[in-house]
C-alpha cells in the first residue's frame, strides 16, 4: 500500500521515497520561512539516513524565502528547541519521525518559543503552504548558512544546572544506555559520563538504521536488559530515536514500564526543586497522578499531544509533567520532552535516596494498563462514543480527547486515532483483570454502533 | 525577461525569481533518473546563490539513489575532466559562466565529460516534465563525499599534456583575472605546476562579481593596467567558470576574444594537425589558420555543445568559438580555460617573441557586434521575414546551419535569436573596418523595422 503523507498538529511526515520528498521538504520550509519571518532558523535532524538530504533540501527552502539556517546537525529534538531560544532564533526544524520506523521522517516545527506549534499556529503554517505566494529574495539578499558549534553544550548545561549534579557524580553510577541507534548514540556517553557515570551502551551507532523497535516499551528492551545484568548496572536507560522519549530499566533488568519514567521525575522535582501543579495527558497511568497527589499536588489531564500538555503546563505553571510514553517535561529546563532531564532527575533521586530503582519502583503503586485498537469507520466513530459518554454520564466524566471516565482507582479513555481508522481505547486499574473487565465494558457499550452484537 | 529557461543542456534562471530550490530538486532529481541512479559528481562556482542551489541538486541526486561525489568549488573544465576519471555517470554543474549576477544555472554533463547530447538532453527533460521520478527508499539513498583531492590528477594531465620545460625556461611573469569565480584557488596550483610567475588578479572568491564575467577587451582593463608595472609578458582574462579566456599582450593591447581560439589553433595544429571545428559566427582567422595547415574546418550551430558534439562527430583535433572558448579533445571534452592559457604560454615559451608581435602574425578582420533586443516570439519572426526578402545579400552565399549567415568575398554577417536573452546577435566580420560596421548598422535597422 502506498503510505500517506501525514500533514497535521506533529508536523509533515510520510515515508522516504514515496511521499516524503526533498521537494516536499524545500517547501514545507520555504513555507516556514515565510511564516515566521526572515531571520535565522535553528534546523537539527536525528540520524535517519534520509535525514542529510532532508536537512539540504530544508537549508535551500529556507535561504530561498531570506531565513538563514543555523544547522546543529544531529541533535536530540528538545537541543533544537533550546537553541532556538538561546541563539534568539525566529524558529526551529526537527527533522525526525520520531518514534516512526526507519523508512519515515518529517519536519516538526517550532516557534520562536521553542514550543511546537499549536493546532492554530499550525494551521497558519499550512494555508501559507497551499497558497503558494511566496516573496523570494533576490541573490543578493540570500542569508549563509552557519553551523552550530557544539549545539548540546547549552542544553546539556541546562540539565546540570538544574539538578544536583555533584551528589549524582559523587555516586559514581553504572549505567546501560539503548540510544536506538539514533541521537543519543552520538550524545549520550558525553552527558552521563560528566555527570560521573560509567556507562555501556547499545544500538549506539548512529546510522538510523534502528536495530530494535524504536518506540521505548517494555517488549522492545531486551538487549538493554541484558546490558544491566551483565555489567551489573544500576539502572538502565532506553531513549527513542530522537530522544525525547524515556524509558527506564531497573538493576535486575525489568523494564519498570515508561509511565513511571515520569512518576519518578514528579517525585523528585516536586520532592527537591519546585511545588506546583502537575500536567499529564488523559492516557497517562494514575501512578502519576498518585505520586503528585500524595506530595499535594494537584494534576491536571490534557488532550493527547506533547503541545497540548505543554500549554497546560505553562498556563498552570506546572514545574514538572508530560506524557506517559515516556516523555518528561520540565519547563524550567524546556516545555517539551526531553529524555536528557529524565535521565538527570532518575539519578539524582537514585542518588538522593540512596535506594535501587527497584526499591523506588515498589514506592509507587501499581497499576495495570491496557490498550487496545477497535476498527470503526470514521463515520460510526461519533456513534460508538456518544453511547459511551450516555452509559457513564453520572461518573467523572472528561470529553477533552474523546471520553474518559474516571473510577476511585481506575479510568478508561476511548478515543478516535489521528493516523488510523481505529478507536483507541485504553483503561487501567489495580489488578489486570480489572483493566481487562473495563476493556470488555467498553467494547460491549460501543458494540451497537459498530454494527455488531455486544459479546 | 527573468523567466526560467529549460534546455537540453540544462536550466537557467534567476534566483528570487524563477529559480526555486523545487525546481533545481526537481530537475537534478530528472538527470538521477537519467542517470539510473548511478555515481554523479556536483560542483560549483562562487556565485552567493551557488551552494544553495548546489545543496537542492545534491538532496535531488540523493532521492534518486544517486551517489554524490561534491567538489565543492571548481571550475567547470576540471569538474568535466573528473567525471571520466572517476568513472561516474554524469556531473551537474551549478555555475551560470558569463551571466549577471543574480543568475545562476546548471549545466548538464555526460559520462564522457562532455555536455550532454540533445537527445540524451531532450530525454531529462521529458522526465523532467513527467515527473516520472526514480526515487530511492530510505535505504538506497545517494550517499554524499565530498572530495578534496580532484584537483591533483588533473594538474598531473595538464603537466603531461603541455612542454612545462620550456614555459619554465621561459621565465614568464603572467597576469590572470578570474572574476573572482570558481578559478580563484586554483590559480596558484596552475602556476606552481606550469612554472610562471603568477600576476592573479580579482582572485577572491567573495561571490561578488568584480567585473561583467564575459572575457573581452572592455572588461580586461584591469589585467591590461598591471601588465606593465609587473613586466608580464601575456595576460588573460577568464569566465567566472574557467571556460572561456581573452588575451592581454604585453604592451597593453587588449585583443578581443575573437583571436584566442584562432591563435591557439595555429599553435595545436602545428603540432598535431586535424579537423577544426568551429560555429558559424566564428572569425575567418580560423579559416584562414586551418588552410593555412592544410587541415578542414567545419562549422557547427552557435552553442559549446553543438560545437562538442560536431567535434566528437569529426574526431577533430581541436574546436573552439569566437567567444574566447577552446577545446582539445585529446585533452578532455571541456572549453577550458586553464589548458587554453597553457598552450598560449606554450606558444610564446617554444616560440620566443612577445604576444603582441604573435597577435600581429594573424591575419586581420574587423568585427562589429550588434543586439537587437524584442520579444522571443517578435524575434523569430523578423527572422523569417529577413529569411525571405534576401534582396540585402543580393551577391551572397547564404547558409542556414544556425540563424542567417551571408558570406561576401570581403566578409560576413550572421545573425540569430539569443538562446539565453531576448535579443537578436548580430555579428558582422570584413577586411575593412567600415565595410563590417555598414553591414551589422543595416541588418540591425532591417530588424528594428519588422519588430
Amino acid at each position: 500500500m502506498k503510505e500517506f503523507l501525514k500533514v497535521g498538529i506533529s508536523g509533515v511526515r510520510g515515508v522516504v521515497g514515496e511521499t516524503f520528498t526533498p521537494q516536499l521538504a524545500a517547501s514545507f520550509a520555504r513555507a516556514f520561512g515565510v511564516f515566521v519571518g526572515r531571520g535565522s532558523v535553528v534546523v537539527g535532524r536525528d540520524t535517519r539516513p534520509s535525514g542529510d538530504m532532508i536537512e539540504r533540501a530544508v537549508t535551500a527552502g529556507l535561504q530561498s524565502v531570506g531565513c538563514q539556517p543555523l544547522l546543529a546537525g544531529v541533535v536530540p529534538t528538545p537541543t533544537v528547541g533550546i537553541l532556538v531560544r538561546d541563539l534568539a532564533a525566529r524558529g526551529g526544524i526537527a527533522i525526525t519521525a520520531s518514534h516512526n520506523p526507519a523508512p519515515w521522517n518529517a519536519l516538526k516545527f517550532m516557534g520562536r518559543d521553542g514550543l511546537f506549534l499549536d493546532r492554530t499556529r499550525a494551521e497558519e503554517l499550512f494555508d501559507i503552504y497551499h497558497q503558494g505566494r511566496y516573496d523570494l529574495v533576490p541573490e543578493e539578499g540570500l542569508p549563509l548558512v552557519e553551523t552550530i558549534p557544539d549545539p548540546t553544550a547549552a542544553h546539556f548545561r541546562r540539565v546540570n544546572d538544574y539538578v544536583d549534579a555533584a551528589a549524582i557524580r559523587q555516586r559514581g553510577f553504572r549505567v546501560a544506555v539503548d540510544a536506538c541507534n539514533g541521537v543519543g548514540a552520538v550524545h549520550t556517553r558525553r552527558f552521563l559520563e560528566a555527570l560521573g557515570c560509567t556507562v555501556t551502551l547499545c544500538h549506539d551507532a548512529p546510522t538510523g538504521i534502528f536495530e530494535r523497535e524504536a518506540e521505548p516499551l517494555p517488549e522492545h528492551l531486551g538487549a538493554l536488559a541484558a546490558l544491566v545484568t551483565a555489567h551489573g548496572c544500576d539502572v538502565g536507560f532506553a531513549q527513542d530515536p530522537d530522544g525525547d522519549r524515556l524509558a527506564v530499566i531497573d538493576e535486575l533488568g525489568r523494564p519498570i514500564g515508561e509511565d513511571l519514567t515520569v512518576a519518578l521525575a514528579v517525585q523528585d522535582v516536586l520532592d527537591r526543586h519546585a511545588r506546583g501543579p502537575v500536567a499529564i495527558h488523559l492516557s497517562t497511568s494514575r501512578a502519576v497522578q498518585d505520586v503528585a497527589e500524595r506530595r499535594g499536588a494537584t494534576v491536571t489531564r490534557t488532550r493527547i499531544g506533547e503541545i497540548n500538555v505543554v500549554q497546560a503546563m505553562l498556563a498552570l505553571g506546572a514545574p514538572v509533567g508530560g506524557e506517559g510514553n515516556g516523555g518528561v517535561i520540565v519547563p524550567a529546563v524546556h516545555p517539551g520532552r526531553d529524555s536528557y532531564i529524565a535521565m538527570a532527575l532518575v539519578l539524582e533521586l537514585l542518588a538522593k535516596e540512596g535506594k535501587t530503582v527497584s526499591q523506588m519502583r515498589d514506592t509507587i503503586p501499581s497499576y495495570a494498563l491496557l490498550k487496545e485498537k477497535i476498527r470503526a469507520r470514521p463515520e460510526q466513530i461519533p456513534e460508538a462514543l456518544r453511547l459511551l459518554r450516555r452509559r457513564y454520564e453520572k461518573g467523572k466524566i472528561n470529553l477533552l480527547d474523546g471520553v474518559f471516565v474516571e473510577f476511585a482507582d481506575a479510568w478508561v479513555h476511548a478515543r478516535p486515532s489521528n493516523t488510523e481508522p481505529v478507536i483507541r481505547v485504553s483503561a487501567e486499574a489495580p489488578t489486570r483483570e480489572a483493566a481487562a473487565h473495563l476493556l470488555q465494558e467498553t467494547r460491549a457499550v460501543i458494540a451497537p454502533a459498530l454494527g455488531f452484537k455486544p459479546a | 525577461m527573468n523567466g526560467l529557461r529549460l534546455s537540453s543542456f540544462g536550466l537557467r534562471g534567476f534566483v528570487g525569481e524563477s529559480l526555486t530550490p523545487e525546481i533545481v530538486i526537481d530537475f537534478a532529481t530528472a538527470f538521477g533518473t537519467f542517470a539510473d541512479g548511478g555515481r554523479v559528481l556536483v560542483g560549483r562556482d562562487t556565485r552567493l546563490s551557488s551552494p544553495m542551489i548546489q545543496a537542492s541538486v545534491t538532496a535531488g541526486f540523493q532521492a534518486a539513489g544517486c551517489e554524490v561525489l561534491d567538489l565543492g568549488v571548481c571550475p567547470t573544465p576540471i569538474l568535466q575532466f573528473t567525471v571520466p576519471q572517476r568513472r561516474a555517470a554524469g556531473a551537474i554543474v551549478v555555475t551560470a559562466g558569463h551571466m549577471r549576477a543574480g543568475a545562476n544555472a546548471l549545466m548538464l554533463i555526460s559520462a564522457n565529460g562532455g555536455f550532454v547530447d540533445p537527445v540524451s538532453g531532450e530525454a531529462v527533460l521529458d522526465i523532467y516534465h513527467s515527473r516520472d521520478f526514480r526515487r530511492a527508499d530510505w535505504q538506497h539513498l545517494g550517499a554524499v563525499t565530498e572530495l578534496t583531492d580532484f584537483a591533483e590528477p588533473y594538474f598531473s594531465a595538464l603537466e603531461a599534456h603541455l612542454d612545462v620545460a620550456a614555459i619554465r625556461r621561459a621565465n614568464l611573469t603572467v597576469a590572470i583575472d578570474v572574476a573572482n569565480g570558481a578559478g580563484c584557488r586554483f590559480l596558484e596550483p596552475f602556476a606552481q605546476r606550469l612554472g610562471f610567475r603568477l600576476v592573479a588578479v580579482n582572485a577572491e572568491e567573495s561571490g561578488y562579481m568584480a567585473r561583467d564575467p564575459e572575457p573581452r577587451p572592455r572588461n580586461a582593463r584591469q589585467v591590461a593596467s598591471i601588465m606593465p608595472l609587473v613586466n608580464a609578458q601575456a595576460g588573460f582574462v577568464a569566465s567566472s567558470d574557467l571556460g572561456r579566456v581573452s588575451l592581454v599582450a604585453e604592451d597593453g593591447e587588449t585583443a578581443s576574444e575573437e583571436y584566442t581560439f584562432p591563435l591557439v589553433a595555429d599553435h595545436v595544429l602545428a603540432r598535431t594537425p586535424g579537423t577544426v571545428v568551429s560555429n558559424c559566427c566564428t572569425t575567418r582567422i580560423v579559416d584562414d589558420v586551418a588552410r593555412a595547415h592544410g587541415c578542414r574546418i567545419v562549422k557547427a550551430a552557435v552553442g559549446q555543445a553543438y560545437v562538442m558534439a560536431a567535434l566528437t562527430d569529426e574526431q577533430g583535433a581541436i574546436g573552439g568559438e569566437g567567444n574566447g572558448s577552446v577545446a582539445v579533445p585529446r585533452f578532455s571534452r571541456a572549453f577550458d580555460g586553464l589548458l587554453t592559457i597553457g598552450l598560449v604560454l606554450e606558444d610564446l615559451a617554444q616560440r620566443g617573441g612577445t604576444l603582441s608581435g604573435r597577435l600581429r602574425e594573424l591575419p586581420r578582420y574587423h568585427i562589429a557586434k550588434r543586439q537587437v533586443y524584442g520579444d522571443p516570439r517578435d524575434c523569430y519572426r523578423a527572422l523569417e521575414s529577413l529569411e525571405r526578402d534576401t534582396d540585402w545579400a543580393a551577391e551572397a552565399t547564404l547558409d542556414h546551419t544556425d540563424g542567417l549567415r551571408a558570406d561576401w568575398e570581403d566578409g560576413w554577417v550572421h545573425v540569430r535569436a539569443s538562446r539565453t536573452e531576448p535579443m537578436l546577435r548580430i555579428i558582422s566580420e570584413s577586411r575593412l573596418r567600415p565595410q563590417a560596421e555598414a553591414r551589422a548598422a543595416d541588418l540591425a535597422r532591417r530588424l528594428e523595422r519588422e519588430l
